[in-house]
């Protein structure tokens, strides 16, 4: 209760946004303090990535916001679905962390977020998924660039597009908590998964 | 008063670092402030955003160091006269990306900072560009940051693009590094897609080699001396 307190008032502080103090309260300034009305977000640690905002779009066309992950612990990475070379090899080491998983994979998520806000559309995500058989429990994201930029400065995933639309970017696998604390990354493709399986089992165990 | 922007016609940047296509990447018109964004600025944001402020920013967006010079959350202090109109510094990139969109503008990305910066000086004369930037880099900081507008104002009509402080790029984390610290035993090819063709276009532009390197060793919430930034619009 303690800590659900102590979010409440840290988010209080965080979105709060005295107009009186400032006489000429316009638009822009507003948008800049907007208090977060999505019931969810009361509970949002301050060290949660949950915190950013922007909205992204499901494989499913579904508009989420990250805190849609809150919960349970969430495996992520960020991906582009036209690379030829290292990022199919980024989506298998997410699929054999969730084989490696086995029954527990039912209770995490396994999120891929798209670089490319250009071609991967929710539609191109929901091919790559078919093509990959991931099942529906699965969570692709497309987002804007400024949101896709956000998250990956947050993650300090580097990415770079180049003039035919393709991407150079780091392999990086993020373990998120519940509430969205980042616990564990790990870079590089074709990794040992032991230790990334080990973070998740042992968040799972702190349920 | 609103800042003044300036129009940066549309042009060609090659990246400093060689990419797979190692094409240039077209750059639309855009507007760009004309000068850094100072500290009387960046004070106006903090005190309409609270949030913003030292005692109440978030850990995450920005780091301990956070305006670190100023006296207090909304009083820049004794040094406010002379720091008035000198870049703000000791900002995140967050800090940064949140003020731009206050002022419904962006940050520049790196090719957009990089096609505004090659333009030369136009009030002052110069060897090349490249010795001036290495002259600045080579020069000890001075105790107190000098004011916007106390460089050069290049051709395209921005002052100090070059010789006052580092800017915040839209995109500062594109720079692929070879992943210095991390397991070396790793083939670098794994950490990055397309890391095998890593390579400089322009082997004499050791300033840019400096500046990117530099870009590349940031994160977003990291503030420094010396690191301040501009914003940016498109041009429709």
């Amino acid at each position: 209760m303690k800590k659900i307190l102590l979010s409440v008032f840290i988010l209080t502080v965080l979105f709060s946004c005295s107009p009186k103090q400032n006489a000429p309260v316009d638009d822009k300034t507003k948008s800049c303090c907007k208090p977060a009305t999505d019931s969810t977000a009361k509970t949002i640690s301050t060290n949660s990535i949950f915190i950013l905002n922007d909205t992204f779009e499901t494989q499913n066309n579904k508009p989420v916001q990250l805190a849609l992950l809150q919960g349970k612990p969430t495996v992520l990475a960020m991906i582009f679905t036209h690379c030829t070379y290292a990022c199919p090899r980024l989506a298998h080491d997410m699929i054999s962390i969730a084989e490696q998983l086995g029954a527990n994979r039912d209770n995490l998520n396994m999120v891929m977020v798209s670089f490319d806000s250009e071609r991967d559309n929710p539609a191109a995500l929901k091919k790559f998924a078919d093509e990959n058989k991931l099942d529906a429990e699965w969570i692709l994201l497309h987002g804007s660039e400024q949101a896709v930029r956000t998250l990956s400065v947050l993650l300090n995933v580097q990415f770079e597009k180049d003039a035919e639309g393709n991407f150079s970017h780091s392999n990086i696998i993020t373990v998120l908590d519940k509430n969205g604390v980042l616990k564990f990354q790990k870079e590089g493709l074709n990794a040992q998964h032991d230790e990334t399986v080990a973070v998740i089992e042992k968040l799972l165990g702190e349920e | 008063m609103e800042k003044k922007m300036v129009l940066v016609p549309a042009g060609k940047y090659l990246p400093f670092f060689i990419t797979k296509s190692n094409k240039p990447i077209a750059v639309d018109s855009f507007l760009m402030d004309e000068t850094a964004v100072t500290n009387a600025e960046f004070l106006e944001f903090v005190i309409a955003n609270k949030n913003w402020s030292r005692s109440n920013v978030n850990r995450l967006f920005a780091d301990t160091n956070y305006l670190k010079y100023w006296a207090s959350d909304y009083n820049i202090g004794i040094k406010n006269f002379q720091l008035i109109n000198s870049p703000v510094v000791y900002v995140s990139w967050f800090a940064a990306d949140a003020y731009c969109k206050w002022k419904r503008k962006r940050l520049p990305t790196v090719a957009e900072w990089e096609l505004a910066g090659s333009a030369l000086p136009k009030n002052i004369k110069i060897q090349s560009l490249t010795e001036y930037i290495l002259s600045w880099y080579n020069k000890p900081n001075l105790p107190v940051l000098p004011n916007i507008k106390s460089t050069y104002c290049n051709e395209y009509g921005l002052f100090d693009m070059h010789g006052l402080v580092w800017e915040w790029t839209f995109n500062f984390n594109s720079y692929i590094s070879s992943g210095d610290s991390r397991d070396t035993a790793n083939d670098e090819k794994n950490l990055f897609c397309a890391a095998g063709s890593i390579n400089v276009n322009d082997r004499k532009d050791y300033a840019a080699f400096l500046r990117f390197s530099y870009r590349g060793s940031l994160k977003g919430n990291y503030c420094i001396a010396n690191l301040g930034f501009r914003c940016a619009k498109n041009f429709k």
